[in-house]
């Protein structure tokens, strides 16, 4: 009987002209964001590579000077484009993908590619995963606001029901034919998505698991589709006429998908705070002031940690030290406010990530939040990848400011300013090299995201076996 | 009879419980956007003010050191601190965000950093926080206001028909456009109404010489911009069979025009104009500063211009002419890769305003964060002004540098100092009435094409 009703559906579903037309757009502009987003990740990429190539060169071939003007000089790190963000940008636009790694100074990732564009670009991305959490539940609405309620307007439910059929497996029977008709279009989404991603470098690459995240990610969707779905059929069935069924699922969806995301964030800035840019400078500067900056001779604290070195080698002039003391000072400068940054930004990134928690279990009222939250967190542009990286860039500016101050401490005259390096020093110093977070990561920041998720389906499901319990022909 | 179906249309919307709810979902949701722009613009005016006062302080330090007979000061001491520019508070900054919650406001203009990218930080912000995008007024009068409004309207005719009662009213000798565009009116005066007041409420915290007249054409774009959905509701209405039909109709076509044809719109820009990489522009600024250090580097040299405290004295002149030197260099070689920046972004927004027309949400977006002063534009004349204020400085301190020449209380006043230019009102008044003017020609044909389909024949109410 269940398989019967579900044909029954797939077959009307289709030659629904509505459907047709809406399936249609959806699916050029499903193309279009994909073959889109891939184009630019493969030009992102490029130019990243080219830039990088670019900008070790520029390292390489500085020219002999001082170790630590080197410092100064610095490396710039651009982060790599994640192969899923074809899928789902995420946060991308709104960080930096660029770092400046020097002395003395952990600098945050700068260049916003959103600040690079028009102010349309607020009106939201249009990508597959915007196609797929906004455009597909409004045609799942389209397809199933009338499907019981209109029965029951109709008649026909009534007969059907007089004819003993039971309402769990009508109501079953329908799900899985609409589901049926949907999944035949979203079935060449999925093609379109396997062509694209197995058309971008570096997604198969190195033990690259895009393909596992691709899969859960794959699965969230069709959780989240699912319980659209169970939700329509239920208010559908629950509805006194389709009209009312319409205008109820028609202000769920904004509620979910326009309303919810902004209160959310609203919500989580409310409950915690981010600093102010000029208080957490401020903080920052004081702590740093606190601790050596390795340029002022005339520091007590300098005074001091000349005197314990001097006490700890049995010397009375820093001349007398088998290495320049101007080299352990910066050593030292540069600890002291490694402290002090791990603290401070490392404050900063939880509270930023607590946020964001908050939003994702706002979603167990609006199941879009939960999704996004898995989404970005799988396609690897979530807030904790990128902190992933910026720590990332921040242990490679740590290891060569030490690599080079170590060579102005052992290879430089001591009590000197000036000193020699060259190639061979540069060389040391390998390019940067990010690995990105594994799907372990992924899968642990994910989790409330898809836990949300699974408590919208148990939620979705009863609503659908109460509504069946409760589905009368009049 | 004509004031009789308004006020018999109000009359029974007053016992609708449901519409007394909009009303109020309408009413909060409009309250918590100007509180929540206004809490944007305090932080904003906040971070201005701060910036402004340490950098007035420094100053004021500097005047009363100067002031002592006989004194001066090197140029690196005052240049290295930095001149602020600073983009003033917006005209309506309640009324849209825009990009101001995206964009630095303010710039410290450093002698020695003229070549360099500028800091992109305006405040610390979460990302997911800009990803989602602010609850403020401009976005409850562009995605919400035409919902509050269908709501109301998208059963005006179509439900009648249904029932037959079409028939019955229309037999009172009143024409189906009068009697169509009457209900539509008073159904969409409690929404219409709210959306002004609100504009009004939002525009009395702005603050400038125009305010007056930008918050008079604020509330004229948000009235053409509820009069364009309220005419497409009367026409869908007039041919659509069902109620149920017209929603979807209607439904669909919000899709279309709030969700769908900005993003195609911003896609379609970025993919024809797209702006070059920002880690491009780093590459190239760094080969030329390498290689213009290359010339006439010498070891120590290259560490005391890092250090100039530790520089012997008299040869601290030299390292900062040969710093502006090269920096000046630098700036030669990213000017191409700069322009090229600008000229793409101009490209992708003369193509969103070429377009804009194919969705009033795109030309009230654009005219709303236009009128607030948060826009591309008011952007884009800071960044102008700040590159032609650096221009200044260095005419400024570069000749006292080669010339080692200390500053002295005289020098203080001479100082370049960045004072905004705004917009002539006729600037922006053209780009938002032009906007306006699409939009009212879109209603147009739409309102035209409703009254086509509101002939007695075509409604099926003339036979034979």
């Amino acid at each position: 009987m269940i398989l019967a009703i579900a044909r029954k559906e797939f077959r009307d579903a289709w030659r629904d002209g509505r459907f047709r037309w809406a399936a249609g757009i959806i699916l050029i502009l499903l193309g279009v964001a994909v073959l889109m987003a891939r184009q630019q990740a493969e030009l992102g990429r490029a130019e990243r590579a080219a830039t990088a190539k670019m900008e070790r060169d520029n390292w390489l071939n500085q020219g002999q000077k001082n170790s630590h003007s080197a410092g100064h000089y610095g490396v710039y790190v651009f982060k790599p484009v994640a192969p899923l963000a074809v899928f789902d940008r995420g946060l991308q636009p709104f960080v930096g993908n660029t770092v400046f790694l020097e002395a003395h100074r952990q600098n945050q990732a700068a260049f916003l590619p959103a600040q690079d564009a028009t102010a349309m670009r607020r009106f939201g991305d249009l990508t597959a995963a915007a196609c797929l959490q906004l455009l597909v539940p409004l045609l799942i609405i389209l397809l199933t606001f009338g499907t019981l309620a209109g029965e029951r307007e109709s008649g026909t439910l009534r007969q059907v029901l007089s004819l003993g059929v039971d309402p769990r497996s009508l109501v079953i029977g329908k799900a899985v034919g609409l589901g049926g008709a949907l999944g035949t279009l979203l079935l060449p989404m999925a093609g379109l998505g396997i062509y694209a991603l197995s058309r971008i470098p570096g997604s198969d690459a190195g033990g690259d698991d895009s393909w596992l995240r691709l899969s859960l990610m794959a699965c969230a969707y069709l959780l989240y589709l699912g319980v659209i779905l169970a939700i329509c059929l239920a208010v559908s069935a629950l509805a006194p006429t389709s009209r009312s069924a319409l205008a109820i699922l028609l202000v769920f969806w904004a509620g979910n998908a326009v309303l919810a995301p902004r209160l959310a964030s609203d919500f989580s800035q409310w409950m915690l705070p981010t600093p102010k840019l000029a208080d957490f400078d401020a903080k920052v500067h004081e702590a740093i002031s606190q601790g050596l900056d390795g340029h002022n001779p005339r520091d007590e604290r300098l005074q001091e940690f000349r005197r314990k070195t001097l006490e700890k080698y049995g010397k009375t002039n820093v001349h007398e030290l088998p290495f320049n003391f101007q080299g352990l000072v910066m050593l030292e400068a540069e600890r002291m406010a490694n402290e002090v940054y791990d603290h401070h930004f490392g404050e900063l990134w939880n509270r930023l990530e607590a946020q964001d928690r908050v939003v994702t279990w706002a979603g167990v009222a609006a199941p879009l939040l939960g999704l996004r939250s898995a989404s970005t967190a799988l396609a690897g542009t979530d807030f904790t990848h990128h902190r992933h990286f910026s720590v990332a860039a921040e242990e490679h500016r740590r290891e060569f400011v030490r690599v080079l101050n170590e060579d102005m401490m052992n290879n430089t005259k001591p009590g000197a300013h000036g000193g020699v390096a060259g190639r061979e020093l540069w060389e040391k110093l390998p390019p940067f090299r990010y690995q990105p977070p594994t799907f372990a990561h992924a899968i642990s920041v994910a989790t409330p995201g898809l836990a949300v998720l699974c408590l919208w389906a148990v939620g979705g499901c009863a609503a659908l076996f109460f509504a069946a319990r409760r589905l009368r022909p009049s | 009879m004509s004031l009789h179906i308004f006020l018999l249309e109000i009359r029974m919307m007053a016992r609708e419980r449901a519409a007394w709810l909009l009303v109020a979902l309408f009413a909060g949701a409009l309250g918590y956007g100007i509180w929540s722009g206004a809490q944007l613009a305090i932080r904003n005016s906040e971070a201005t003010l701060a910036a402004s006062k340490s950098s007035k302080e420094f100053l004021v330090k500097v005047r009363e050191h100067l002031g002592r007979p006989g004194q001066s000061l090197p140029v690196r001491n005052i240049a290295g601190f930095g001149s602020l520019a600073l983009l003033p508070p917006a005209p309506l900054p309640g009324l849209a965000t825009g990009q101001s919650d995206l964009v630095p406001g303010h710039e410290n203009v450093v002698l020695w950093r003229l070549a360099a990218p500028a800091d992109t930080r305006s405040e610390l912000e979460n990302p997911s926080h800009l990803l989602a995008g602010r609850f403020d007024l401009a976005f409850v009068l562009i995605w919400l206001y035409p919902l509050f409004l269908l709501a109301f309207l998208y059963d005006l005719m179509a439900g009648d028909r249904e029932t037959g009662t079409l028939r019955l009213a229309l037999s009172q000798g009143i024409s189906p456009t009068g009697w169509l565009c009457r209900r539509a009116l008073a159904r969409a005066l409690p929404v219409l109404g709210l959306a002004l007041a609100a504009t009004l409420i939002a525009g009395l915290q702005g603050d400038s010489g125009s305010y007056g007249l930008r918050l008079s054409v604020a509330l004229t774009v948000v009235l053409v911009y509820g009069l364009f959905w309220v005419t497409l509701a009367v026409a869908i209405n007039a041919v659509s069979g069902s109620a149920a039909g017209a929603a979807t109709t209607l439904g669909a076509a919000w899709v279309a025009l709030v969700l769908v044809a900005p993003t195609l719109l911003n896609l379609t820009a970025e993919s024809l104009y797209p702006t070059p990489s920002r880690p491009e522009l780093v590459a190239v600024g760094r080969q030329a500063s390498r290689e213009a250090e290359k010339r006439g580097n010498e070891l120590l040299d290259t560490f005391y211009r890092d250090h100039p405290e530790l520089a012997p004295p008299g040869k601290r002149a030299d390292f900062m002419a040969q710093r502006l030197t090269v920096q000046e260099e630098v700036g030669d070689a990213v000017a191409t890769v700069l322009e090229k920046f600008d000229t793409q972004l101009a490209l992708q927004q003369q193509t969103v305003g070429n377009w804009r027309f194919v969705s009033p949400a795109i030309v009230a977006h654009e005219a709303l964060t236009d009128l607030a002063g948060t826009g591309y534009w008011r952007h884009r004349a800071f960044r102008n002004q700040v590159k032609d204020f650096k221009q200044a400085i260095s005419d400024f301190y570069t000749p006292k540098v080669h010339r080692r020449q200390p500053l002295v209380l005289a020098d203080i006043d001479r100082m370049p100092e960045f004072i905004f230019q705004e917009e002539h009102d006729a600037d922006w008044l053209s780009r938002v009435g032009t906007g306006l003017a699409g939009m009212l020609a879109f209603s147009a044909v739409i309102g035209a094409w409703a009254l086509l389909s509101l002939q007695p024949r075509r409604l099926g109410l003339i036979t034979g």
